[in-house]
């Protein structure tokens, strides 16, 4: 008695078993063991049956059995199939993508795929039902083929056909072949180039010869194989063509000939196989490797008028002979190779209509003249090629409905439109700050003053050109002229919205202490636009805090900084330039742009403060000045002065010099060697020298002799000069002064003498209140590297003195140029060089150099 | 440049003044920043620059009741921060506090 498959039968019953053949024999060794048990004792003796294998066994290192093994030798050689699977299949993928990207974008509209094949091959109109005449027709099998990924359409027939041709009298007569032999066979079939034929017939035998129980045990013990010939069944159309020949072209009558006795045949074939429908799949595994190739090679040769001569039935019966074709379709197949994959994915209609064509077509091609044929063929070979480029290039056609491309256009435009027609709007203040780095950005890159919105306008007329050029013609008669209304309508409504926008983007109800803004993703509450009132300042404000004049001066800044906002966010709208050919509207634009500027510079001016009365005596400084005491007071004059005019700017530059000793950057950065300025100080007066200084000095280097000496005398009058000159700022201030007065001097010879006459007064009222103050003027030790712009300006002093003043000079600073050059010989090279530098631009000037104090 | 505009606007006006300003932020969870003043907006998100960041932390080793905690502070400096404005609890001028 066995559990493990071993012959435990009796000896009496062992007949039964081994005349089972195949897959029966499993069966009986488990039904023999009812019988087993109920047998005869004296027969049955355990040690008598038991041949003592068992106790042989090995089974120290059975748990490596999988390491040597793998999954059993089923799996084995499953495994080289799927290298074989993987390799072959990448091959055709390119194929069978573009062959399902073209059977879908096809399959929806039928009067274009109808076209399309009219072109190739006109036939008679086809229902896509005619595989239904056809008993054998499982329709389930296409849905099958395609969870196989494979090609769906060519099934049906060549099953039909392959089980016509093997007569079913060959079944008993051929030996059952195991599964191993089975297996092993279909290796051989896709290794070697050996004829296929033989070997599947007898398995085609063997199926059916089988009960059908034990067919389906085969079928259920296999799907593997499935998965592994599929992919070379695509492969191999030429391989078997060889095997099948038949000797030369048949006569012209054989076609009839066919035709007559083929009917017969087929019913012959047909009857006494009503394959169960399961089977199939097993079937047509086998089946493909030949029925592929002339349903492929012949399927492919279709001559146009071919299908128009023979009624649509005839072909199919042929078609279930394949031998016989495969003669005619020989020479085809290897004249129409190159365009193979091409053709191949034209041919694969929906309902392959292939059989009519198939068939009818190679006795037509025949019965042409040599040329003629040739032309056919040239043709062909054309039209391959052509389809298959078509087929590159409409690989993703289809992927969207037009319903989708309608509804992503009209979100586009939508958008487009929006965006735009804010911008054209007049509240375009917020839709300039969507993008207002941008706008800077183009604006600094030099980029065509043009107002900036025009591009995106121009954008969006070309967009809706474009789609309108696009699709017209295109969707004519399909509804499109419906589409492109909607999207039309849309548009002007998006348009009118977006002009009919509050133009105010704030609600403040009446008696409510809140405010209601209007905001949306593109235009958030606009917080920014906040307006100094201009009334404010007219009421008399007796008692001032500090901080009151702090919040005060604050104000100012801000209402400083939201005017120059305005007025350049005007600038950027500026209309174009406008000529005599102007048109009236254009004109007026400009006007309208030029008085809103305007009107925007005066406030910018008055929201200064810089025209405030100077009250020598107030405690508080001038509202100007306290401006610049701020950062940001500091950061804003560069921009002020791209924005006011000459007179302005001389005003601005006037009121800076007349409180120099006022402005915190002077006042606070008086600095000794035992004060050091703090931090904060010194990055004041840096931001000052950075952002007020140049647009400054790029005022003075320019101004006349006149202004130079105004701005020095208000110094020399109006502030403490001690304090000026110790601080950076006012010292550069003079040095300014000082050195474009000395080139104007020595650049303008021609300026009248009395203006130099009262200049070298001032400059001898300035160095007379310098001198004693001149061992201070250093910020700090010998040490201290900061010290160049102290050399400057006595370099400048040093230039315009007379030989007495520049003795006092020396005399002043000697010490500090000793110490200095002491310092610098301690130094590393460079730094010694750069010290010494700034020591010789003083003692230069003065006509000495550092060398000679050696 | 409409000339007739409230004076009076909203609170965060005042706070608007503070731009550029080196400002004190109070925020939620016992922390302070100390910071210039870059950016705000509505919801009181605020970028601050060169900022100081307090943390206020509550130690109480000695498990006693009675005794109020010690408070240590943790300070933290950051060249740049974002503050989400749903922590925010009060923004002051630097300046307007303290001199």
């Amino acid at each position: 008695m066995s559990f493990f498959g071993f012959d435990a039968t009796l000896p009496k019953d062992r007949g039964h078993s081994t005349n089972a053949p195949g897959f029966g024999q499993q069966r009986d060794a488990f039904a023999g063991l009812g019988g087993a048990g109920a047998g005869d004792d004296d027969v049955i003796d355990f040690d008598d049956t038991y041949d003592g294998l068992g106790d042989q066994l090995d089974e120290t290192d059975d748990a490596f059995n999988d390491d040597t093994f793998g999954g059993g030798p089923a799996s084995q050689q499953q495994i080289g199939k799927d290298f074989d699977f993987a390799g072959q299949t990448s091959q055709i993928s390119n194929t069978i993508q573009e062959e399902q990207m073209l059977y879908q974008a096809r399959q929806p509209p039928p009067q274009q795929q109808q076209k399309q094949y009219a072109q190739q091959a006109p036939k008679p109109a086809r229902s896509g039902y005619e595989s239904y005449h056809d008993p054998n027709y499982i329709p389930q099998l296409e849905a099958r083929a395609d969870i196989w990924g494979l090609k769906p359409k060519q099934q049906p027939a060549p099953s039909r056909q392959y089980q016509n041709q093997t007569p079913p009298a060959v079944a008993p007569t051929r030996k059952m072949m195991s599964l191993e032999e089975v297996e092993a066979t279909m290796r051989s079939q896709s290794y070697t180039e050996s004829p296929a034929a033989p070997p599947v017939q007898p398995y085609q035998a063997q199926h059916q010869a089988f009960p059908a129980h034990v067919q389906q045990q085969m079928q259920h013990g296999q799907p593997q194989f499935q998965g592994q010939f599929a992919p070379q069944i695509l492969q191999r159309p030429q391989q078997h063509q060889p095997p099948q020949p038949r000797p030369g072209p048949p006569p012209a009558s054989r076609p009839q000939q066919v035709h007559a006795e083929l009917p017969g045949h087929a019913v012959h074939s047909q009857q006494p196989q009503p394959q169960p429908q399961p089977q199939h799949p097993t079937i047509l595994q086998r089946q493909r490797p030949q029925t592929n190739d002339h349903a492929g090679p012949q399927h492919r040769h279709v001559p146009p008028q071919a299908p128009l001569q023979r009624p649509p039935s005839q072909p199919r019966q042929i078609l279930q002979n394949p031998n016989r074709l495969s003669g005619h379709g020989q020479p085809l197949a290897q004249s129409g190779q190159p365009a193979q994959s091409g053709q191949r994915a034209h041919n694969r209609a929906p309902s392959f209509p292939a059989p009519g064509m198939v068939i009818t077509h190679p006795e037509q091609l025949l019965n042409l003249s040599e040329e003629q044929r040739a032309a056919f063929l040239e043709e062909d070979a054309k039209r391959a090629k052509r389809n298959h480029k078509i087929a590159l290039l409409s690989k993703d056609n289809g992927l969207m409905t037009p319903q989708d491309k309608n509804f992503i256009t009209r979100i586009q435009l939508q958008q487009l439109m929006s965006a735009a027609g804010s911008l054209e709007g007049n509240g375009s203040e917020a839709a300039l700050a969507e993008d207002f780095y941008y706008q800077v950005f183009t604006q600094i890159r030099g980029a065509p003053r043009q107002s900036p919105h025009q591009p995106a306008s121009q954008f969006a007329q070309t967009y809706l050109f474009q789609t309108n050029s696009r699709y017209g013609p295109r969707r004519q008669g399909r509804g499109g002229d419906n589409h492109m209304q909607r999207m039309e309508q849309q548009v002007q409504r998006a348009v009118e919205a977006a002009k009919a926008k509050p133009k105010g983007k704030q609600l403040v109800i009446e008696g409510s202490l809140g405010k209601i803004a209007f905001s949306n993703a593109k235009t958030p509450r606009p917080l920014l636009n906040i307006k100094r009132a201009e009334t404010g300042d007219k009421h008399p404000k007796p008692h001032k805090s500090s901080v009151a004049d702090r919040k005060e001066t604050l104000r100012n800044v801000e209402s400083v900084y939201m005017t120059l906002m305005h007025m350049e966010d005007h600038e950027r709208k500026m209309p174009p330039p406008i000529n005599e050919d102007s048109n009236p509207e254009a004109i007026q634009a400009h006007m309208e742009w030029r008085s809103k500027i305007e009107a925007l510079h005066k406030s910018l001016w008055q929201n200064t403060k810089i025209m405030e009365p100077i009250n020598p005596h107030s405690l508080t400084p001038h509202p100007f000045i306290s401006l610049l005491s701020h950062a940001k007071g500091k950061k804003v004059i560069p921009r002020l002065f791209r924005h006011i005019d000459e007179q302005e700017r001389i005003t601005v530059v006037t009121m800076i010099v007349v409180h120099l000793d006022s402005l915190s950057v002077v006042s606070h950065s008086i600095a000794s060697p035992d004060e050091p300025l703090t931090p904060a100080i010194r990055e004041e007066v840096e931001l000052f020298s950075q952002a007020v200084m140049p647009p400054l000095f790029a005022h003075i280097s320019e101004a006349p002799l006149t202004i130079i000496m105004g701005l020095l005398g208000l110094i020399l009058d109006r502030t403490n000069l001690h304090i000026v000159a110790r601080s950076k700022i006012g010292m550069s201030l003079l040095t300014i002064l000082i050195s474009r007065a000395e080139l104007l001097k020595q650049s303008a010879p021609e300026i009248v003498a009395a203006d130099w006459d009262q200049w070298t007064d001032l400059y001898n009222r300035l160095f007379e209140i310098v001198e004693p103050v001149l061992p201070l003027i250093f910020p700090g030790t010998a040490n201290d590297t900061d010290d160049m712009y102290v050399w400057q300006f006595l370099a400048a002093m040093g230039v315009g003195a007379s030989p007495e003043q520049q003795q006092r000079l020396v005399i002043g600073v000697k010490d500090r140029v000793m110490e200095t050059v002491t310092v610098s010989k301690a130094l590393p090279a460079e730094m010694a060089g750069a010290r010494l530098a700034n020591v010789n631009l003083f003692m230069r000037a003065i006509g000495l150099d550092v060398e000679l104090l050696g | 440049m409409e000339e007739k505009e409230e004076t009076h606007a909203e609170p965060l006006d005042l706070v608007r003044l503070c731009i550029d300003e080196t400002v004190i932020v109070k925020l939620r969870g016992d922390r302070e920043l100390k910071g210039r003043l870059h950016a705000y907006d509505s919801h009181c998100n605020l970028v601050l620059g060169d900022v100081e960041e307090t943390i206020y932390v509550a130690e109480d080793e000695d498990e006693d009741e009675d005794k109020p905690p010690t408070v240590k502070t943790v300070k933290k400096q950051s060249e740049m921060l974002f503050v989400r404005g749903d922590s925010v609890v009060l923004i002051a001028p630097f300046a307007g506090t303290t001199q």
